[in-house]
C-alpha cells in the first residue's frame, strides 16, 4: 500500500521509510514561523526568550537547535501596546543573538503571506508554525500546521516535535471552475460539507481535473481554513503551478513529493465546481456556509477585505474590479488590509489602492487588524473575507460576522446588503 | 499528576473557541472563576478549543485548578498544548451523554475510561501514549525537557 503525501513527509521527517496513520512520531522540523505576539509577556510572565534562556541554561547549551530554519515576523505594526512593543524588542534581541531571519517595517505584512513570498515554504517540507493558521503553506505541497507557545520554546531547544500520523481525507475537486468562484467559495462549501466536526485532527488532501485552474491565492486560502475545520493540515499536491511560483521566490533547492496512485484514504469526497455558485458562511462558525442567496439582503455595517485568509494581489484586484467607478454604501464602513507590503506595493503600481480610495475604502497598513482587534459593536453586522466568525472574535459577542470571497465582500459594500457578485463584476 | 482520578464535572457546549475560554471560559460565564474549584473537571461538546493558538486560554483553566478536560473533540493546537501543561485533554466520544453537570466523574488515563460514579455510566477513549503520560508526569513539556536533558547529562 502507497502513502499520502502528508505520510511520505512525515516518514521523512521522522527518520522512516514508512509510516501509517496513528503512528506516534518524532519529527524533526525543517522550518518554524513565530509571530511577534508569542514574544510578548502575554502567554508566560517570563516571556518566550526568558523561558528558552531558562530550558537552554538547564541544558547547558547556548543556541536554539537551528536559527536558520527559525522566522518571526511583526505582525502588527505599528505596535499597539506596550506588552506588544516588548515582544518586538524580545524577538529582535531573539533574531540578534540566535541568528533567526526577522521580517518587520516594508518587508513584512501578515507572517503567512511572508512567510510564503519571501520563498520559506517549499514542496515537501515539514513545517510548524507558532500560529493556528499556519496550515496555510499546505498550498504549496508541504506538511504545515500550527503548534501552541510552550510547544514553540520545545521546538526552539530541541527542532523536534511528537505527533500521531493523521488520516487523511481526499477531496476531488472536478468540473469546470467559473470565473466568479475563488478558493473561498470553494472552500466554505467543502466545510459546510464536513460540518464542524468533519475532519477533526485529519489531513485533508486535494485532487482532481479542476486544481490545475486554482490559483495559488486561492489554494493558500483553502489551506488557510484547514484549522477551521480542525483538521491538522491541508494540501494540493505540487504541481507545475506551485513548483513554478516556490521558484520565483527561492533559489534553493527542494524535493517535492506526490501521493502514490495507491495511498490509502480514509474518506473521498467530490465537489464538481461547473455552476457553482458563491458561498458564504452565517456567523458562528466557518461551517455555517450556504449558497449566497440565502443570504441577499442582510443589512451590514461593516466589510473586510484582509487577514492571512484573503487580502492577496488577487483579492485586491477582484475588489478593486468590482469598486471601480463606485462609492461604498454609505452605511457602511469599508476596510482594505492587503497581505503583506509586497502586494500593498503591487496594488499601488496596478492602480488598485487609488480605485479604493476613490471608492472611500479606508485603506490600513498591512498587518493582522481588525481580524484579532475590536471593530465591532453591540449588534453590528460585518461581511468579511477572514477565517473566523465565532462570537465576539471582531468585537462584541452580539456583534454578527459572515465569511465570504473578496468579491462577495466587495459587491455588498457597495450595495449595503449581502449581494450575489456575479450581478456586480462588469462583464 | 495522577493517571487515576475523580472530580465534578462542569458541563459545556459545542463549538467552544479558545477566544471564548480565555479567563477561565469568561466568554461563556464570567462568573466561573468563582464558581470553579481545584481538581473540577471540564466536559465539553465537539470541537473545544478551536480557533486561536493563544495559550492564555488553556493556562487560564490550569491556573483554576481544572485537573482535565474531557470532550467528544478537542482542537489538535489546544490538546496539545493542555497536555505540553501537563493538564489532560481527553477526547472521549459519547462523554456529554453520560454526564450532567455536578455529576463525579472518574478518570483513568492509563485504561482510558472515564466513569460516572453518581450513575455508573461510563466511556472509553484511546489511553495516551507513553510519550504523552511522560510530559503529564512532569508536569508539561518544560520540565519534561529540563528533566530529559539532566537524565542525559
Amino acid at each position: 500500500m502507497g502513502m499520502t503525501i502528508t505520510e511520505k513527509i512525515c516518514a521523512r521527517a521522522a527518520g522512516k521509510d514508512r509510516v501509517r496513520p496513528g503512528d506516534m512520531i518524532d519529527a524533526e522540523i525543517d522550518k518554524l514561523y513565530i509571530k511577534d505576539l508569542r514574544f510578548s509577556k502575554a502567554e508566560d510572565p517570563k516571556g518566550l526568550y526568558g523561558l528558552f534562556k531558562e530550558i537552554l541554561k538547564e541544558m547547558g547549551i547556548h543556541k536554539a537547535w537551528d536559527a536558520d530554519k527559525v522566522v518571526i515576523n511583526f505582525d502588527e505594526q505599528p505596535a499597539r501596546s506596550m506588552r506588544r512593543l516588548e515582544g518586538q524588542a524580545s524577538a529582535k534581541q531573539f533574531s540578534q543573538e540566535h541568528g533567526a531571519t526577522l521580517y518587520q517595517g516594508y518587508e513584512g505584512g501578515i507572517g503567512h503571506n511572508v512567510m510564503v513570498e519571501k520563498g520559506h515554504v517549499k514542496p515537501g517540507e515539514f513545517i510548524v508554525g507558532a500560529d493556528s493558521h499556519s496550515c496555510t503553506y499546505g498550498a504549496l505541497g508541504c506538511f504545515a500546521t500550527g503548534i501552541g507557545f510552550t510547544e514553540t520554546v520545545g521546538v526552539l531547544a530541541t527542532g523536534r516535535i511528537w505527533l500521531k500520523v493523521p488520516p487523511a481525507i481526499y477531496v476531488e475537486l472536478a468540473g469546470k471552475r467559473p470565473s466568479w468562484i475563488w478558493g473561498k467559495d470553494i472552500v466554505l462549501r467543502i466545510m459546510a460539507e464536513f460540518g464542524p466536526n468533519g475532519a477533526v485532527n485529519k489531513t485533508i488532501e486535494y485532487g482532481g481535473n479542476a486544481l490545475s485552474d486554482i490559483s495559488i491565492e486561492s489554494r493558500l486560502s483553502m489551506c488557510n481554513m484547514a484549522v477551521e475545520s480542525l483538521a491538522l493540515n491541508a494540501v494540493f499536491p505540487p504541481d507545475e503551478r506551485a513548483i513554478e511560483y516556490v521558484k520565483q521566490v527561492s533559489n534553493t533547492a527542494f524535493t517535492p513529493v506526490e501521493s502514490d496512485p495507491d495511498a490509502e484514504y480514509e474518506s473521498r469526497l467530490r465537489f464538481d465546481l461547473t455552476d457553482m455558485e458563491p458561498f458564504v458562511a452565517a456567523p458562528g462558525v466557518p461551517s455555517n456556509g450556504q449558497p449566497v442567496h440565502e443570504f441577499i439582503g442582510t443589512k451590514i455595517n461593516q466589510a473586510f477585505i484582509g487577514t492571512c485568509s484573503n487580502s492577496r494581489i488577487e483579492d485586491l484586484r477582484v475588489a478593486a474590479n468590482i469598486l471601480k467607478g463606485k462609492t461604498v454604501h454609505p452605511g457602511v464602513r469599508m476596510i482594505v488590509t492587503p497581505a503583506s507590503y509586497a502586494a500593498y506595493f503591487q496594488a499601488r503600481e496596478e492602480g488598485l489602492l487609488q480605485i479604493f480610495e476613490k471608492s472611500k475604502v479606508l485603506l490600513t497598513a498591512s498587518e493582522c487588524g481588525i481580524c484579532t482587534r475590536p471593530s465591532l459593536a453591540t449588534e453590528e453586522v460585518c461581511i468579511s473575507s477572514g477565517n473566523r466568525n465565532f462570537p465576539g472574535r471582531m468585537g462584541h459577542r452580539d456583534a454578527q460576522i459572515y465569511l465570504g470571497s473578496p468579491a462577495t465582500v466587495a459587491a455588498s459594500a457597495l450595495a449595503g446588503e449581502i449581494v450575489d457578485p456575479r450581478e456586480f463584476l462588469p462583464s | 499528576m495522577k493517571k487515576n482520578f475523580a472530580g465534578k464535572v462542569w458541563k459545556f457546549g459545542d463549538c467552544i473557541d479558545s477566544g471564548n475560554i480565555k479567563g477561565v471560559m469568561a466568554g461563556i460565564d464570567p462568573e466561573f472563576h468563582t464558581k470553579v474549584r481545584p481538581g473540577d473537571l471540564i466536559v465539553a461538546g465537539i470541537n473545544f478549543g478551536m480557533g486561536s493558538s493563544a495559550e492564555d486560554a488553556p493556562r487560564s483553566l490550569r491556573d483554576a485548578g481544572v485537573a482535565a478536560i474531557l470532550a467528544e473533540s478537542i482542537s489538535n493546537i489546544y490538546l496539545r498544548t493542555l497536555i505540553n501543561l501537563g493538564l489532560p485533554a481527553i477526547e472521549c466520544s459519547g462523554i456529554s451523554a453520560i454526564v450532567e453537570e455536578g455529576h463525579e466523574l472518574e478518570v483513568d488515563l492509563e485504561a482510558g475510561r472515564a466513569r460516572n460514579l453518581t450513575t455508573g455510566n461510563s466511556r472509553t477513549f484511546a489511553p495516551f501514549s507513553d510519550h504523552a503520560i511522560a510530559i503529564l508526569e512532569k508536569g508539561g513539556l518544560i520540565p519534561y525537557l529540563k528533566s530529559s536533558v539532566a537524565k542525559d547529562r
